[in-house]
Order: C-alpha cells, then structure tokens, then sequence
C-alpha cells in the first residue's frame, strides 16, 4: 500500500511537472510561462532599467562601446568593421530578435510552423512568389563581393552571439506565448527579409482586371479610359528636363491577347496602395544656405516598427539613420556629408502570362510554334500542432511558377488561376547589403551614384542631399526594358514577344540633379512625364502628394527644418480643391441635398484634413462611393467571373470636370431611366451621408469628425495580439494627403528632416513605435504619441566615442 | 520551517535554473522535513504560491502594472486577477504534489 501510494504521488507530481512543462494545443507551457522567475512577468520592465551588464562575446576582434540614449537608441563604436556589424547583429538582436525571426518565416513560407494551420495558404502563396528561391539568389550574390560578403557574416555572427547566451527568461514574449525558440540566424535570413520587402513594395499586379476589362470593351475604350499618362500630375523629374543619354531601341509593341481566362475568385477588398514622400531642398532656398532634406516612407504601420534607430561608427564610417531588423547597414539615414532617403518607385515589374495548356494533364504548354514540358516542384509544410507534412505541388513554366491551377482558390483576388508569374522579386539580383554600405560611407553626388547597379528590387526613388550643395533624386532599380503598355493586361505566354528580354540601363532610369526650381521630390507618382524614353507602368500612385508637396517647396525660401517637418504634416486636400467646387454645383441645385448640415459642412470646408474637422469625413466617404456609384455598373470589381479595375480617380475627375455627359454616368443596371451625372452625385451624396448615420449617429460635430472616424490603427505582427497593438490613434490626414495616415494603418513609418552642414548635420527624426520589441518595455510604443501630434526628436549624432552628450543614459562594452 | 526553507532554497534554485527545479527542492525539503501527509501537501503549496504570487506582483507593481494586464487580454482572461489566481494555482499545484511525493516516499523507503 505504502508503495503504490508513494508511486502514485510521485506519478502525478512529475506529470504534472511534465505537462506544464509542454505546450498545450495553442497554450503555452504553463511552468516557465507563469513562473515569476523565467516567465512572461520577467518581460514587463521597470521604467528605471538597470544599465545592462557587460558582455563577453566570441567572435569580436576587440572591444565594441554601444551608448544607449534617453530614447533607447544604441550609438555603437567598434574599431573595425567586421567588429561593427557584429556588433550592429548582436545590439539589434536584443531588442528585435523575434521581429527579425517572423520576418524571415513569412518570407521563406514557414510561419504556419509555428503560427498553426491559420498562416497556411499565407505560407503556400509565398512558396509560390517563389520568395525562398528569390532569397537564395541573393544570399549568392552578397558571397560575390568581399565587403556584403563580410557584413552579412559578421551580422550573423553578431545575431548568434546573441541567440548562444540568451536564456528562456529573456527571450521576447512572442516566444513564450507561441511556444517556440529562435533559430539561428544566417546570411540566407537577412536575404529573406529583403524578399519580405520586395513582396510588399511590388507583388501587386492589376494585369488580370485590366486583361476582363480589354476583354469587354475594347482598346479604344480602354485608352480613353485607362490613359498612359494622368491629366493632372507633377512627375518626380520635372518636366522641362533633357534626357541625357542615348536610349537603348525599345521592342515593337506585338500583337495583343485577347483571350481571358474565366477564374474562380474569392474577392477581397484591394490595397489602397498609398506611398511615401521624399525631398531635399537645395541650398538656395534654404536659411542655411545648405541643403535640407526629408523623408517619410509610408509602409503598413506595425508594432515592433518596421524601423530601427542606430549610429555606427567604425574607423570608416560615421553613419545615423533606420534600419530593417535582418538588414545589416543603415536604410535611411545620414553622415557628417551627405543625407538620403528613400521611397517606392511602384512601376510595373509583376506580369502575369496565360498559359495555354495542351490538354487536361497540364504536362506540356505553348510557346511560339512549339509544345514545352511543365515542370513542377513540391513545397513541404510543417504546420504546429499537426504530425503530418503537408505537400504542395506548383507547377512551372520557363515565365514562372503557375500561381493556381484550376479548382485552386487565389491567395488574393486579383490573381487568376492559369496564369505564370514573372516578377522582378525572384529575377533581379544586385547586391543591396553593399548598396547601403556604399551609400552609408558616401561623401558626395558621385558616391551616390555608385550605388546605381546594386539597387535591384524594389525599386526605390532615392533622394540625396550634400554639404557640396548638390540635391538629387534618381528612381532607381532594375527595370524591364518593356515595349509601350507591355504587362498593362495579362500577357500571352505563347507568344515569345511578349516576354521580359533586357533590363534598362542603370544610369538611364529617371534621374534629376539640382534642377533649376531648386528642389527634388518624389511621392510614389509618375517617375518622369512621356518623354522619358521607356515604359515603366501606366499606373503609379495618385498625383495629389506630389503636387501638394511640389507646390508648397516652390513657395518656399528661406526654409528651416520646421518648414520640413509641417510640410510632412499637411493635412491640405487637393483632391477637394480640384473636384469639390464642381460637385457642390450640382448639389446645390437639388434642395433636399442642400438642406442637409453636411452640405454646409462641405460649402465651409477650408479643404484640411485636420484631425478636429468634419468635412473629411464626408469628403473621403463621398467620393469612394460616387467613384463606385459612376463605375461599378459597368466595371463591376466584385464580379465573381470577370473582376474589373476601374479608371482612376484622376479620370473619373477629368470626365467629370469635361465630359459631365458622358455615357458612363448613366447606371446601366436601370433600364427605364438614363441617369445623368447630377443624378448620380445628389443620390450618392444622400446616400453617403445615410450610411455616415449609421456608422456614426446622427449628423453631430462630436461623433462625425475626422479623428475619430479615421483614427489609425498601429497593430502587432500578429494582429490576434490585439493588447500589444495601439488602436485608434488620434490624427489627422489620410489617403492622398502628404501626411498619408489611414484608419487601415497605413503612414509614415518613419519621418526625418536633416540639415546638412559644412562642419555637422543636425538631425531630427521618429517613427509610430519605440527601440524596443518588447511591449513590456517602456520603449515600446513611446514615440507614438509624439507621432500623432506631428513632433519630432532631435537625433543624437555623436561625434566621436569620447564626446560627452547629456542625452547618453548607459554604455555596454562588449568583449571577446 | 519547513515553509521558510522552501521559500528561500526554492527560490535561489529558480533564480538560477530552469523552473522545474521547484519542485525538485519541494520534493526533498518534504521528504527530509513533513511531518505529515497534510503539512507536506499544504506547505509546499502555501510556500510556492507565496513565493510565486510575491515576485509577480512585485514585478508587475515595479514595472507600472499595465503588462500583466496586456497578457490577460491576450488569453482572454476577464481581468489580471485571474492571471494572479493562475500563478497561484499553478505554482501551488505542482509543490503541493511534489511535496506530498517526498513524504510518502520517505514513509514507503523509512517506516
């Protein structure tokens, strides 16, 4: 008896410890998660954080000095390279190492090992956009040049460094609840987190509703309405510019497919797909009389940041600035010299081919007068919490994988089944590790050209400032050399003409040096009017930033990095003054719409979309449904067999504003009546502001105004982590203002302003998040709010490892 | 006492090592100390959740309290109470049976 009970509690004892000491289903395990000594309790940390302890690293050559200021930011000081991006690895690591580790799963199709079964079809789209072999590629082509190749093995170094000494207790909470541990990090990862990027900035194509459009009416219809060029636009190179190079022969446009492909489509709503904004302000219209510089690139908001802040000081460099975690080197930034800053170019480099298959088995396809074998590749899973591998076949073709077979349902909407993919993601080398280090050691214009043939994808619109007085931008990348209108609808993949054959030449794409209305800018639009010689997208980003932004710098003398930090916060709408005036016309004359308080509301409008006004809200709610009410009858974006793009709002303005009797007015789906476009804008007004009343109650200055109504969201990597998220963040702004913040949690992910200067820049900078990834840290989210008012942080440049800086709160030596 | 030594040996033992160190001292305090199958139970698990209760709050209170509060909405726990009551129940648990094993191990190897 007494042995069997001791047996019997020894049993339960140590199964108990045994079960707790496992994950349980999605649980954690409960032992070291709810210890007070290993578990999520050790993440919450005190305002007051003891300065942290010394570290002794194998790998380091000598000592490494990292200074941490008021805000968290490590100014790192090594006496060579290899030590300074050892040590970059390991700082960044402490505080984002999760971050880095989610960053290069999604992009190797791994998250579902980890997330569980919900990330799956997340996981097999990214096999498909071939984002593992893409990272494969690059990770070759660092080894290609001694000095990527140095960086991105001393960063790994750095990281492991980090990974080695961590314990349980100090691992990120994301680990603890998800039951997981890093693994280690390689130059392989940094390359897949360079893929995440590429993914977000270009893997979004409108080939396959433009393709059902051409299909329905015709190309004479479609050049009316899908116009090259917008009517309104300020290209980033100015107009009047003269090309200075001779242009390689662009290919004869062939003949086009007419053909489309029915497709089985579960539709989403698409990206808004807003940008970013970029500038520098030449000396002559400067106080200083030197340059000034900004940059806000806009990226889907999140908490860890996409951004990281650091200084790396080695006896080569002396560099400020964001980085990605994973990324070694500084992204944006500036040294004592020069400043640059980057946004997306956004141009056409997704094509999707229709492949004609020789018969049910998908074993053989067309192309030119021939029938070419499809290969095909099997992507394994492991997904948490289920034993089994799970399998999945793509099938290839020499453009690409075929995104989805028949009976495959489309990770997104606008892409059909049938179709090969060639996109620049997986094809375009470069070598971005030794961009970012030739540009962060950078001295001068002619250094910041260099970086030209290593910038590959995405491609980037790179503004550059100096202490020489030099300003410039180049929309930089490498782009398909593509005869007119060439992947503006799906392409024919039998037809060989209808491939992607060279590359533009590095040194032709766009590119502008201190033009004589003494700035540069950009905001995703047109890189250059139609005399620049190639194709690059019929499409880029709406013209309203950029004219905004282009109009305000050509007022501006005299300017200081506060006119630079309002300009990032304009909140002017220049959609409004283009097409408001015409819209109240018609209003006006229908005495029931104007009886309404949000006619007034609309009359009074200064056109800001400040955060305390009312009229935005109707304004941007208005035209979203007047620009569905004239185009959705006819290009129906919902339609389950033929989802259709539709124009643009600039078209739909122009049509408005000169063709108010076009036919597209007319709501084809009623057949007794012809509407016109007064018609339309009183009805959709009026329903505009019924819906407003159900979302908000009825018509009250407190409830309807802008702030609340758009209020960001700033969520977690894991959106199911809704407390470590920062909802509703109180601003103003919106889609097509150059303070771009929307509800859905799209902004500025980063804004800098720098003065540049003969002896020492002064720097001013945030992003919506905090240094550290732990959102038990007080460093977390604490520039949010600042943010959101509009502010700005001085930076802290060091000069030199002795300087003295009242804002250095602690120093970490690492050692071998 | 025998509160006392699981309280400090226990933990210095989780200070330093992995969690299940815990109730490893539980269960050797127990079988050098319990007198009975009650005390060896009911002190082991008093000790542990004390011990485990005292350092979460203390953390969550030196840390401005709001974490702990972010972690219960996340395993949607009505409030940080419950996530306290979790640590407690727990912590307790587990010494509770490794304490009662030491004794009756003790009494099966030494009548």
């Amino acid at each position: 008896m007494k042995y069997i009970r001791a047996l019997l509690s020894l049993l339960v004892a140590g199964g108990l410890t045994y079960i707790f000491s496992r994950p349980l289903g999605p649980a954690p395990a409960l032992g070291p998660f709810f210890s007070p000594f290993t578990g999520f309790w050790q993440n919450a940390e005190s305002v007051e954080k003891l300065p942290p302890a010394d570290f002794k690293l194998q790998g380091l050559k000598g000592e490494v000095t990292v200074k941490y200021d008021d805000n968290g930011v490590p100014h790192i000081f090594a006496d060579n390279d290899e030590d300074l991006y050892f040590a970059q690895g390991f700082i960044i690591a402490r505080d984002r190492l999760w971050q880095m580790d989610f960053y290069s799963r999604v992009a190797a199709g791994r998250l579902s090992e980890v997330m569980g079964p919900l990330a799956l079809d997340f996981d097999r789209y990214n096999r498909r956009l071939q984002l593992p072999e893409g990272a494969e590629r690059l990770a070759e082509s660092f080894t290609h040049d001694p000095t990527s190749k140095l960086i991105v093995e001393s960063y790994s170094a750095g990281v492991n460094a980090y990974i080695q000494q961590v314990s349980y207790k100090d691992l990120a909470i994301e680990y603890k609840i998800l039951g997981y541990t890093p693994e280690a990090w390689s130059p392989l990862k940094t390359a897949l987190v360079e893929m995440v990027m590429r993914k977000d900035m270009n893997a979004r194509s409108d080939d396959y509703r433009m393709a059902n459009a051409l299909a329905k009416f015709g190309k004479e219809t479609m050049n009316d309405l899908f116009p090259d060029y917008p009517v309104e636009e300020s290209p980033i190179v100015p107009s009047s510019t003269k090309w200075d190079f001779t242009p390689l022969a662009v290919p004869k446009v062939p003949e086009l497919m007419k053909a489309s492909m029915a497709a089985n489509l579960d539709l989403e709503a698409e990206n808004p797909g807003i940008g970013s904004n970029n500038w520098a302000v030449h000396g002559s219209r400067t106080a200083s009389g030197l340059p000034l510089l900004a940059n806000d690139p806009h990226l889907g908001l999140s908490l860890p940041s996409i951004w990281y802040q650091m200084q790396l000081v080695s006896p080569t460099v002396n560099v400020y600035g964001v980085c990605v975690p994973g990324w070694p080197g500084i992204g944006i930034g500036f040294n004592k010299d020069i400043a640059w800053g980057m946004t997306n170019v956004g141009s056409d480099v997704f094509d999707l081919f229709q492949i004609q298959f020789k018969d049910n088995t998908f074993k053989e396809y067309k192309y030119g007068d021939n029938w070419r074998p499809v290969t095909s590749r099997v992507n394994e899973f492991k997904v948490k919490g289920s034993p089994d591998i799970i399998r999945d076949t793509v099938l290839y073709t020499h453009h690409g994988p075929i995104l989805y077979s028949q009976g495959q349902k489309p990770f997104f909407s606008d892409l059909p089944v049938g179709h090969a993919l060639t996109w620049v993601g997986p094809v375009a080398a470069g070598n971005s590790v030794k961009a970012l280090y030739l540009i962060n050691h950078g001295k001068n214009y002619d250094d910041y050209r260099k970086i030209l043939p290593y910038l590959a994808a995405p491609g980037f619109n790179v503004v550059f400032a100096s202490n020489q007085n030099d300003v410039a931008i180049t929309s930089a990348g490498h782009f398909p050399l593509k005869w007119k209108e060439q992947g503006k609808y799906s392409l024919d993949g039998s037809n060989p003409e209808h491939e992607w054959k060279a590359w533009i030449p590095v040194e032709q794409t766009p590119y502008v040096k201190n033009p004589a209305r003494g700035f540069v800018s950009s905001a995703n639009q047109f890189p250059a009017d139609p005399s620049y010689p190639y194709y690059l997208g019929w499409k880029f980003a709406p013209a309203e930033r950029g004219i905004r932004i282009n109009e305000r710098l050509g007022n501006m003398t005299k300017a200081t990095p506060d006119s630079l930090r309002l300009l990032q916060n304009d909140n002017f709408n220049v959609e409004a003054r283009r097409i408001l005036p015409e819209l109240l016309k018609y209003l006006e004359k229908d005495p029931s719409a104007k009886a309404l308080p949000a006619y007034g509301v609309l009359a009074k409008w200064n056109l800001r979309n400040d955060p305390n006004e009312i009229a935005p809200t109707i304004f941007e709610r208005f035209v979203k449904e007047l620009r569905l009410a004239i185009w959705e009858d006819e290009f129906p974006t919902q339609d389950e067999k033929a989802p259709m793009s539709q124009p643009t709002r600039d078209r739909t303005w122009a049509m408005l504003q000169k063709q108010p009797n076009a036919k597209w007015f007319d709501n084809v789906k009623t057949t007794d009546k012809v509407e016109t476009a007064a018609d339309i804008i009183t009805t959709t007004f009026k329903a505009t502001i019924d819906s407003l009343t159900v979302k908000y109650g009825p018509y009250n200055p407190q409830t309807w105004v802008w702030s609340t109504a758009k209020g960001t969201d700033i969520k977690h990597l894991v959106p199911l982590f809704k407390s470590f998220s920062r909802m509703d963040v109180v601003n103003g702004g919106g889609p097509g203002i150059v303070n771009a913040t929307t509800e859905a949690g799209h902004g500025p992910s980063w804004r800098m302003v720098v003065q540049l200067d003969k002896t020492w820049p002064k720097a001013y900078g945030l992003y919506p998040g905090g240094q550290s990834g732990n959102p038990g840290s007080h460093h977390y989210d604490n520039m949010v709010d600042k943010w959101a008012k509009g502010e700005l942080n001085e930076l802290v440049f060091l000069k030199s490892k002795d300087e003295q800086h009242p804002r250095i709160k602690s120093t970490v030596k690492l050692q071998r | 006492m025998l509160y006392i030594l699981i309280l400090v040996i226990s933990g210095i033992a989780q200070f330093l090592g992995p969690w299940w160190l815990m109730p490893i001292v539980c269960f050797g305090l127990c079988f050098w100390k319990a007198k009975n199958a009650k005390e060896a139970y009911g002190i082991a698990f008093a000790a542990i959740s004390t011990l485990w209760l005292g350092y979460s709050l203390f953390q969550s209170f030196s840390s401005g309290g709001e974490f702990p509060l972010k972690v219960a909405e996340i395993f949607k726990l009505p409030n940080a109470a419950s996530l306290f009551t979790a640590v407690t129940l727990v912590g307790g648990l587990v010494a509770g049976f490794a304490g009662l094993a030491g004794h009756y191990c003790r009494l099966a190897l030494k009548p």
